[in-house]
Order: structure tokens, then sequence, then C-alpha cells
């Protein structure tokens, strides 16, 4: 008879592989077969953490027809089986590895729309957090305001892509047959994803704005930002854009 | 150890899930008491904030379905203390968990798979759960699983296991009716012997669910999928529990296939009526 331990390694194996003739011996028939027991929880396994992963990128799986998807989860469970037992977290390899899932690796686009429905479930479990009160930094000395670095709230997610993901997001929020489809060729976005009060959503950002907030989110202070949206775009308003910035609830803390 | 209170009686409550959260708060039906999932709720977003509200107008009941008390290795302790932080805040009047596993190697499997009833498995339970008792700071209730298959050296019987393990732990009982009759089923026993067998004074909760009848090789084989109305044979079962049990606090699962609220407060006020037949035909009560 098998130690607890071996026993849990042998059947861990078999959810993923082969039936092994040892767990199948410590298997009592009980008038089936002991492989038809044991598929029985591979079954359930697999099934129930596909659903896990359908759950939270049902886009895509509208996107590539529910069966193709379920074909491309086995594949993904049994590369990064989940670690931990919370499943809204499992997942966060899945954009990166359709990427590179050869069947796929032609729809460019997928890879993105995945990374979207990936922010938008963190964005959902992220700690809610209390706005940045403009009025805290009221008493900063001028010299100092270029120095400023900003905490974001954990629900944002700032993404950008060659693909019109936010259109093709939108189009495939049924399951019914897209009449209206996407032009691929419309040009790229640059979203911010994030908690808008009880609700997660996304906006397009002006390119001089994503690259003054994601530079600003990565840590840096509030002059490399301003830079940074300049060398975009030479209409950059600093002065406008830090205004929206602190009045938008998206910075919830500051240092100096 | 600091106990919670498990023998209130809450009457017939229902597993919350999350296509009726937004209707509970918003239409609050005449129900005892509402049962998470903690996996659910260990985020810090919009989940565990509406369930936070919701707690004004239930209790509430916390059921783990990832701690895998039956894993051979250690417990995964960065679980446990998501597990006990979301129990300090919604201070919940129940918490449980299963006889099972479901870590190996640190890969979850999202499934409550099976145990030898050995000597070996009964020590690693219940230092498991008394470990967890401690950390968590109240009494656990630990269920006993649905079945598909049985080891050949399981030497003893899953009633006298969690018998032996509320002697050792402490640990109370949470008693799922569908799951006895699943695994009786599967893999040949009888329902009502099981249930005679489980130490009555120790069942702080009952489960009810519906479950599938599927095909193996020619043969049926029920699975507790929680996708269907509780089958009759399952309520007769739960009407013998209450004799035997008392009012116990009872709860109504449905996973898949998930109906209307509506439909699934109405199992929850069937199960109310077998509990009044129980309490007007003056059940002494297990004291």
């Amino acid at each position: 008879m098998p130690a607890l331990r071996e026993l849990q390694s042998a059947f861990l194996r078999a959810m993923f592989g082969p039936d092994e003739p040892e767990l199948l011996t410590a298997i009592a028939g009980d008038g089936l077969l002991p492989e038809a027991r044991l598929q029985i929880y591979r079954h359930h396994v697999m099934t129930s953490l596909t659903d896990a992963l359908q759950a939270t990128f049902p886009v895509v799986c509208r996107l590539v027809d529910e069966r193709f998807f379920r074909y491309a989860a086995d594949a993904y469970i049994r590369h990064y089986p989940p670690a931990a037992p919370c499943l809204f977290e499992y997942g966060a390899h899945f954009p990166a590895f359709l990427a590179a899932f050869p069947p796929c690796r032609h729809l460019e686009y997928l890879t993105d729309v995945a990374r979207l429905e990936w922010a938008m479930n963190t964005a959902w479990h992220a700690e809610v957090c209390a706005p940045l009160d403009p009025a805290e930094l009221g008493s900063l000395a001028p010299h100092d305001v270029a120095q400023l670095t900003f905490q974001f709230d954990p629900s944002v997610t700032l993404l950008d892509s060659p693909w019109p993901i936010d259109q093709i997001w939108r189009v495939h929020q049924s399951a019914e047959e897209v009449y209206d489809p996407v032009d691929l060729n419309a040009g790229g976005v640059s979203l911010e994803i994030r908690r808008w009060e009880d609700d997660i959503g996304f906006r397009r950002l002006a390119p001089a704005i994503y690259a003054f907030r994601t530079t600003l989110a990565t840590g840096h202070p509030l002059a490399m930002a301003a830079e940074a949206a300049l060398a975009v775009s030479q209409e950059f308003d600093c002065v406008a854009a830090l205004h929206e910035l602190l009045t938008d609830g998206v910075v919830i803390g500051f240092t100096l | 150890m600091v106990y919670m209170r498990t023998s209130a009686k809450l009457g017939v409550g229902i597993g919350l899930r999350a296509p009726h959260v937004a209707e509970v708060q918003t239409t609050r039906p005449a129900i005892g008491w509402l049962e998470v999932h903690a996996e659910n709720y260990m985020g810090e977003g919009a989940p565990l904030a509406a369930l936070e509200r919701l707690r004004a107008n239930y209790p509430l009941s916390v059921h783990g379905v990832g701690l895998s008390l039956g894993s051979a290795e250690a417990l995964d302790n960065r679980h446990l203390s998501r597990l006990q932080r979301l129990i300090t805040r919604l201070e919940p009047v129940l918490v449980s968990e299963h006889l099972s596993w479901s870590i190996a190697g640190s890969i979850y499997l999202n499934h409550l798979l099976p145990l030898p009833y050995t000597e070996e498995t009964l020590v690693v339970v219940a230092q498991h759960v008394m470990y967890t008792q401690e950390v968590l700071q109240c009494r656990l209730l630990i269920e006993n699983p649905s079945s598909y298959l049985r080891f050949t050296h399981s030497a003893i019987p899953e009633p006298e296991f969690l018998g032996e393990l509320v002697q050792r732990t402490g640990c109370g009982l949470l008693c799922d009716v569908n799951n006895i009759y699943v695994s009786c089923y599967n893999l040949g026993g009888d329902p009502v012997a099981y249930l005679d067998a489980l130490p009555a004074r120790a069942v702080g909760e009952i489960h009810l669910a519906g479950h599938a009848v599927n095909d193996a090789d020619g043969q049926a084989i029920l699975i507790d999928d929680h996708g269907a109305p509780v089958s009759d044979a399952v309520w007769a079962l739960y009407d013998h529990a209450l004799a035997r049990f008392g009012p116990v606090s009872t709860l109504i699962e449905w996973d898949t296939n998930i109906p209307a609220l509506p439909v699934l407060c109405a199992e929850a006020h069937t199960a109310e009526r077998f509990m009044q037949r129980t309490e007007e035909a003056g059940y002494a009560g297990v004291a």
C-alpha cells in the first residue's frame, strides 16, 4: 500500500498524464474498471479549470469558438497548472501562452484581447482604495512639484495594442453572430482599465496622456512623465494633464 | 481556543453564487442564512464589498474548498492566512472545509479528491484540522466528500473516520446528505447506516443539493454536480438525518445550471417544511 504522499503524487501525475499501473492497483473497481473511476476525476479536474479560464476570458473564447478555446485551455493547464486555490487569480500567463501557441499564433490581436480581459479581472478583485484628495498637495512648494511621484489605484492597468481591442471586446459581448465586424486596420489603442465606482471599465487615452500616465504608474517623477508625454506630442498640456490625474480618482497617494 | 457557536439554529439557507448576489441584496428573500465559498472572496474588490453589505441582513457561513486538509504535504500558509483575514472581516457564524485533498507538489487540482481512510491519513488530517482551528481561532465543520472511487487499502469506514476525527480534534461535522447518497450509490453502501454511524452531536450543518446520473461503461454513476433539484431519495434521507440530528442548520447548494433565485429559495422552503415537521414531531434534541 502506497504512503499518502506517494499516492497523491501518483494521482496528480494521472490527472495530467496516462494511467499508472501502481495507482490503478490501489483503486477498488467495485463493478467498474479502476481506469473508469480515475477518469471521472481527471475529467472533472480538467473541465473545472477550463471553466475557470473561460470565466476570466469570455471574449477570447467567443473569438476562437468554444471548442478551440477548450483545446487551448487544456494545453495551458498542463503547462501552467494552478499553484493556489483562488481561481480568479488563475490565468496570468494565458495571454502570453496564446501568443506562442502555434494553432492561433496568426491571430495577432488575440493575445492583446486576453491581456485586456486579464486587466479587467485584476481590476474587479483589486483592493478598494480611497482616491487622493488633491487638497493634500496644496502645501507643496512649486519647486517640489517636479519630483512628485504618485501611487496609482491598484485596479488600474495601462495597456496599448496595435489593434482596436476595445472595439473587438465590445462587439463580442454576447455569443450572438457579429454583423458589424471590426476593421482590424482601424489602428491601435492606448487603454486605461480600472474600477469606476462599482463597475469595471476602460477608456482610450490620447497617446501623450498614455505616455504621461504610464511613466508615472511605473514610479517615475512628474518631470520625467511630462518629458515622455512631450516627446509624443508637442501639444501636451502638463497642467491640464496633472489636473485630470488628480481629479479622476486614478491616484491614491503621492511621495516627495 | 475560542470556539464560535456552531449550535445556533439558523434554519435553511442558500449557497450564494455570483449571479444572485445583486438580486439577494435588492429583494432580500426570506431565507435563514447565506453560505459562500471562501476562495471566491479572497480578493479585496467588488465581490467582498457586496458580501460585507449582505452581512447586515443575513447570518453568513464561510465554506472553504481549497485548504486541502488531506494533503500529505504541509498546509499552504499563505492560503490559510487569507482565510483567516476573511473570517476576521466577515465574522461568519459557521466555518467549514472538506475531508479531501486537492494540492500535491504545490499544484492545486480544484477538485475534492478522495483519501484512503487509514491511520496515516487520520494523523495527517487531524494535525491539519487542529492547526487550522488554532490559526482561525474557531471550530471547523468538516464535510464528507462525494466519491467516485475508494482505495483498496482504505481500512476505516468513512463515518467512523469522521467520528475519530471529531474525537481527536474537537471539530464538528458538516453532513452533506447528497454526498452520502452519491458515494453510497457509487461505491456500494447503505446511506441510512452511514447516517446512523455519524456522531450525532458533532453535526453542526447539513448540505443538500442535486446530482446527475451519468453512464460509465454501461453502468450508472451519480455525479455530484449541484445542478438539479434535490432528488426524492435525498429528501427521504434528509428526513432521516433530521430525525437523528435534530433541526440542524441546512443549506441548499446549486452550482451548475444555476436557476432563478426564486427557484433556489423554493427549494430552501421545501427543506424548511421538512424541518418544521421534525420539530412538530417533538424532536427532543441532542443535549
